[in-house]
């Protein structure tokens, strides 16, 4: 597994925005049964969840969060070097959705800005990328844009995935400080394993065409095309189980830390099913595992940072707190980081409305 | 653990009622089977046997006496 230390590299600030649009479990209710979609929200976690209706994207999500992130820390936007977007649900096939945003945001023309495809561990990925990048010392500033619109991908009749995915798009802002505790990282990837959890038609592998966007019924009667999201959930799963707990495991090793050391851990949050057996065989007390799946699902590479920003936002505004985060999925991919936060700056997650985008 | 005992384990995480399963049933006829039993089941497997189902182990199994033989080094007789 690939990972290590990175030093002089800090978090100043995280912000979400996630769109207004609600879907609670009553409308799977009418899609499912009333019995089955209870029996998965329980076992799931998941009751409500935020989606991108009105052609709402995930940039639009993540420049909200970063436009609200940049007034609260008083940036001046000149200041900022580096601009990384990490998602599976770009605005385009090219150019590259970090560009757009640049100028969105009203960036400086000296900004570097590149986008990284990643879902689940998108989080890891790019606070990986960016801490290296900030590192040496020659950029100053960076805003990581992490996020996903999920829901774009998913058949309403595939009950594997229909009920459990919301959209959310985060910022986080990161600087370049020779005090900065160091962060610990360890990564991994199986592209073995890639179809598990896969939309297949849609680039160049598969191009679209009038045959891919047609849903059929598949296996144990859900219904799909190719260009919807496709996910196995028991390999999933059997891959979770072979693959968490040692990138748990070496995580803690690298910082030196056990599990009495950590203040909070926050795994992608998958479903709460999956995080409940994590932590059971991991150990991890119960308080000490962070999750807001009633509320807005599995935000895809946005489910960390809405946890930090959300359920996390008092402690990492006022204190400083010993974080594990571990992301896993789409790849299949794995990526983890122990770090000490030193308090930073959290707004309010926002709302964001089609009517309010301007593109 | 017997095999038994993994049945009854089953049944409690399934939230069914004891006696449901005995084995040879047909897990498509099973209101209670569905993608997250199988998740459910799988977790048993690993928590109580220590063994790692994969996906398409479980694709493969036609009744729940299948899903236990899966299992059969590490069940008790």
């Amino acid at each position: 597994m690939a990972g290590g230390k990175v030093e002089n590299a800090a978090i100043a600030g995280i912000a979400c925005a996630v769109p207004k649009s609600l879907k609670t479990v009553a409308h799977e209710q009418k899609v499912f049964g009333e019995k089955e979609a209870n029996r998965i929200a329980k076992n799931v976690g998941v009751f409500q969840r935020r989606v991108a209706t009105d052609g709402i994207c995930t940039s639009d999500l993540c420049y909200s969060a970063a436009e609200k992130l940049l007034e609260n820390l008083s940036w001046d936007r000149h200041s900022i070097d580096l601009l990384v977007f990490v998602s599976v649900t770009p605005d385009y096939v090219a150019p590259a959705t970090a560009c757009t945003l640049q100028h969105r945001l009203k960036l400086a023309k000296h900004c570097a800005a590149f986008d990284i495809t990643h879902a689940c561990t998108g989080y890891i990925y790019g606070l990986w990328t960016v801490a290296h990048l900030l590192s040496p010392g020659t950029l100053k500033r960076a805003l990581l844009l992490v996020g996903d619109t999920v829901t774009r991908l998913v058949s309403p009749g595939d009950r594997s995935v229909a009920s459990i995915f919301g959209d959310a798009g985060s910022a986080t802002a990161m600087e370049w400080d020779n005090s900065a505790p160091p962060m610990f990282f360890e990564l991994g990837t199986d592209g073995g394993g890639a179809q598990h959890l896969m939309v297949k038609a849609g680039a160049f592998r598969h191009p679209a065409t009038a045959a891919t966007r047609i849903r059929t019924e598949r296996e144990g009667g859900n219904v799909r095309s190719d260009e919807d999201l496709f996910m196995s959930g028991t390999d999933i799963f059997a891959f979770t189980l072979r693959e968490v707990p040692p990138l748990t495991q070496k995580v803690l090793e690298h910082a030196g830390w056990d599990l009495t050391d950590v203040d909070a851990v926050v795994m992608h949050q998958a479903n709460l099913f999956i995080i409940n057996y994590l932590a059971k065989t991991m150990k991890i007390p119960k308080e000490k595992v962070i999750e807001d799946l009633a509320d807005y699902g599995n935000t895809s590479a946005a489910s960390i940072p809405m946890v930090l920003a959300g359920k996390l936002a008092e402690r990492l505004a006022s204190s400083y707190q010993r974080l594990v985060l571990l992301g896993f999925g789409t790849g299949l991919s794995w990526g983890g980081v122990a770090m000490t936060c030193r308090p930073v700056v959290v707004p309010a997650i926002t709302e964001v409305e089609g009517d309010d985008i301007s593109r | 653990m017997t095999r038994a005992e993994f049945l009854q384990a089953l049944e409690e995480s399934f939230e069914v009622d004891q006696g449901t399963l005995e084995g040879n049933e047909t897990l498509e006829d099973l209101e209670c089977w569905d993608s997250m039993s199988a998740l459910i089941y799988m977790a048993l497997a690993d928590e109580k046997l220590g063994i790692t189902v994969s996906g398409e182990q479980i694709i493969n199994c036609k009744t729940v006496n299948d899903l236990l033989d899966l299992l059969d080094d590490k069940l008790a007789a």
